[in-house]
């Protein structure tokens, strides 16, 4: 890494100069000079594909009101990684440095476990047992999580496991993560092209997709399923809870911009796309600036509630301030 | 191997065993409340929101009050700052769902992860310049008792008592509140305020229960118990008490868990150092309290579920088999064959069934293959007939139902209809004596 570090053109730059510095890179990478990618752009790039397909999954479960679903999901992963990697540690003797032992496919598959077990067990308990359906979905999570630990802590005999896969650390990551984080990417894209009418149609008119012969119940499954695969994507990076909040923030700040779904996705992507960058920018400008290390993870979760709120006040036509104006305007009229 | 006794007599491991105990006592009885009013995973995001305060907490101690280690100050600080904090967490939800229409599950989640990404973003502040101090905020994530000093369990131990000691002052109106709040507003509680005490009392169990099961699986403190009580009993009152029962010993037996496990292990492995935090461990007793409950309970279990579904599937069967019986030969001989014309029943349960009603005295056998039925089993068989055709004379004269339609529900209906609803329907039909098809419809076999 120290070689990286000593030829990083971000090194020292504070959060302006780092944007410029990154606008001339990316001039210099598309008029096709090529170069090497610096630490901070492979976090940003992999901050910014989690972003995006964060996005798109959480512009439909808000839509669903499935969010609470996407916390349990992101909570039971865990259990998916700490199998994975006691999985994987068990077919790799000395071989201590686990980040580069772990491959793609053992990810999207535990992934895709957790995600059918996480809905199938909460389905189970609501319908079966007769628990709330709140409740049991409390359950669910928490218990996996707490054998999810408990794993990490006998077995991995390294409870660090766990606090990094709920805290993240993008100093990690390296370029085996862009693969794993644009694969699912690509994936969650491709099957909201592939399946965006179906979507909609179950979000948004569940009695007429059953009319259609559109099962409800399997895009439940596949979307939940996406949002596993998303948040295993991200844990190296922001941790299993923290990608909630890339989950679930820039949707509800695109859904206060328009009233297309269509739209609401783009906005949702980009809005989560720039606070990545502006969170990584962030952490650098926190280094340089002030030499406090903060978390880069944790700045872009803020930087989404800074557009939140950018958004809640100055955003046309929903915007407080907007709506401000608008009755300064009625009340004259109805002066006059 | 210590006693269980011991961790209530040894001064280090009693402190920690009964700040554990009253934490899940506090956060129990408050889940019962949450869980009747249906809120249940407020409390995940309540202890999302308590971490920044967390933080804040130990930030302020750290740059205001400079040069402050684990005091009692620190932990003011700290028990403050979370308090404030969930206070602050919700009232962002109220207002996300008021006044911005967010949806209720999108606000919940929206705060959590806010609150937890802030909390995460001051932590890195002190990970290279208080690493000390770093390591004793992760303890918040999964709770670690053992590190408690007899003043933390102290003052942790008084808010969990002033806890439980409100939720009982409060029982009367709580309970008005949560099952009929019209009722209660009418007759003079004011429910905005028992609302905001109830809302304190949660976040007051919160803010307690981090310390011991970690701000990410506090949310399963107040519901396992909940839920767990709920199988048991109908009563709020029995409920409390079940709650407060699970959840002092979910506490118990956590702590004790993390603590023998947590020694068993670093004997297994010296060189590795190996602390069990004791968040799962309760949590994970919890669960299992909470899954037996689910399957054994009496009334509403699983299993006792599922042997009344196969009761009364098999008293269908039974009914079935009496009718056809009835039908072919009701005095005479049935043959087998005769049956199983009838009957699509697969032999082997046939045969059990047969087997039962000969115990039962239904139907003696004559001979290999030939039954007959007994006087017992003859009334038994009438009444099914006599039920299902009141019930076809009930379809066609009260509802109006042709004739033709009727027999398939008449099917299932004769084997749910009750003594006293028989008798209401005769009444109604005024003791008809044949059905729609012209069949007769056989006398009462009632008393009276």
């Amino acid at each position: 890494m120290n070689h990286i570090t000593s030829q990083n053109p971000y090194f020292g730059t504070d959060f302006f100069t780092f944007i410029a510095v990154l606008a001339q890179r990316a001039w210099g990478f598309l008029t096709g000079s090529s170069m090497e990618l610096t630490s901070d752009e492979i976090q940003m790039l992999v901050l910014v594909g989690i972003s995006i397909s964060g996005a798109l999954v959480g512009s439909f479960l808000m839509l669903r009101q499935m969010s609470m679903l996407a916390n349990s999901l992101s909570h039971t992963v865990l259990l998916g990684i700490v199998l994975v990697y006691l999985y994987m540690s068990r077919f790799s003797h000395g071989d201590h440095d686990h980040s580069s032992s772990l491959n793609v496919q053992g990810f999207l598959l535990a992934s895709l476990g957790m995600g059918v077990i996480t809905t199938f067990l909460t389905e189970f308990l609501t319908k079966v047992g007769k628990v709330q359906e709140d409740a049991s979905n409390g359950l669910v999570f928490t218990s996996l999580f707490a054998l999810g630990i408990i794993l990490a802590t006998i077995f991995a005999r390294n409870a660090h496991v766990g606090t990094e896969a709920i805290m993240g650390n993008v100093h990690m990551l390296h370029r085996e993560d862009l693969k794993l984080v644009y694969v699912i990417c690509l994936i969650n894209a491709a099957l909201f092209l592939l399946f965006y009418k179906e979507y909609k149609i179950t979000t948004f008119d569940a009695p007429l997709a059953s009319a259609l012969g559109i099962s409800t119940t399997f895009f439940n499954y596949l979307l939940m399923i996406q949002v596993s695969a998303v948040t295993v994507g991200a844990f190296r990076a922001v941790g299993v809870l923290m990608v909630l909040a890339l989950i679930i923030g820039p949707p509800l700040a695109a859904r206060r911009l328009t009233n297309s779904l269509g739209w609401m996705l783009c906005f949702a992507a980009l809005i989560g796309a720039l606070a990545s960058i502006m969170g990584v920018a962030l952490s650098r400008h926190f280094l340089s600036v002030e030499q406090v290390a903060l978390s880069t993870g944790g700045l872009v979760v803020c930087c989404i509630g800074f557009l939140y709120l950018l958004v809640i006040f100055f955003a046309p036509r929903t915007g407080l301030l907007f709506k401000f104006y608008q009755m300064k305007n009625l009340k004259r009229v109805s002066e006059k | 191997m210590e006693s269980p006794l011991f961790y209530f007599t040894d001064p280090v491991l009693r402190g920690p065993t009964i700040a554990c105990m009253l934490m899940c006592l506090a956060s129990s009885l408050v889940g019962v409340m949450v869980y009747l009013r249906k809120q249940s995973l407020l409390g995940e995001s309540l202890s999302h929101a308590a971490y920044p305060g967390v933080l804040g907490g130990v930030l302020l101690g750290v740059f205001v009050f400079a040069g402050l280690d684990e005091g009692p100050l620190l932990a003011a600080f700290i028990l403050i700052g979370a308090f404030l904090s969930a206070l602050l967490g919700l009232w962002i939800i109220e207002i996300l769902t008021r006044h911005l229409s967010v949806r209720n599950d999108a606000a919940l989640c929206f705060v959590l992860s806010m609150a937890f990404g802030i909390g995460i973003t001051a932590a890195s502040r002190l990970q290279f310049t208080h690493t000390q101090l770093y390591r004793h905020v992760n303890i918040y994530f999964y709770g670690q008792a053992a590190t408690m000093t007899d003043l933390h369990v102290l003052v942790y131990a008084c808010i969990s008592l002033l806890v439980v000691a409100l939720i009982s002052l409060m029982y009367k109106e709580l309970q008005l509140i949560t099952f009929d709040r019209d009722f209660a507003s009418i007759i003079g509680i004011r429910t905005k305020t028992i609302d905001t005490a109830l809302f304190i009392l949660i976040v007051l169990a919160v803010v307690v229960g981090i310390r011991s099961v970690g701000v990410v699986l506090m949310s399963a403190m107040l519901i396992a118990p909940a839920v767990s009580a709920r199988q048991w009993t109908n009563r709020l009152s029995v409920m409390l008490i079940l709650a407060a029962l699970f959840g002092l010993s979910s506490g118990f037996m956590g702590n004790y868990l993390s603590v023998e496990l947590g020694e068993y292990f670093s004997n297994k492995y010296p060189n590795e150092n190996i602390a069990l935090p004791t968040g799962p461990m309760i949590v994970l007793v919890a669960m299992g309290i909470c899954f037996v409950s689910l399957f054994l309970a009496p009334e509403r279990g699983l299993l006792s579920r599922l042997g009344r579904i196969f009761l009364f599937r098999y008293k269908c069967i039974e009914e079935n088999f009496l009718k056809a019986l009835w039908r072919i030969n009701a005095d005479g001989d049935v043959t087998w064959l005769d049956l199983s014309r009838r009957m699509d029943t697969n032999r082997i349960l046939a045969e059990l069934v047969l087997f039962q009603m000969r115990i039962k005295g239904y139907i003696f056998r004559k001979s290999f293959n030939v039954y007959q039925l007994t006087g017992q089993g003859r009334q038994r068989a009438t009444h099914v007939v006599r039920l299902h055709r009141l019930w076809e004379l009930y379809l066609v004269d009260e509802i109006g139902i042709g004739a033709e339609k009727v027999h398939r529900n008449a099917e299932e209906m004769e084997h749910i209809i009750t003594p006293n609803l028989e008798k209401r329907l005769s009444e109604l039909l005024k003791d008809p004596k044949v059905d729609p098809h012209q069949q007769p419809i056989p006398p009462s076999t009632q008393k009276g």
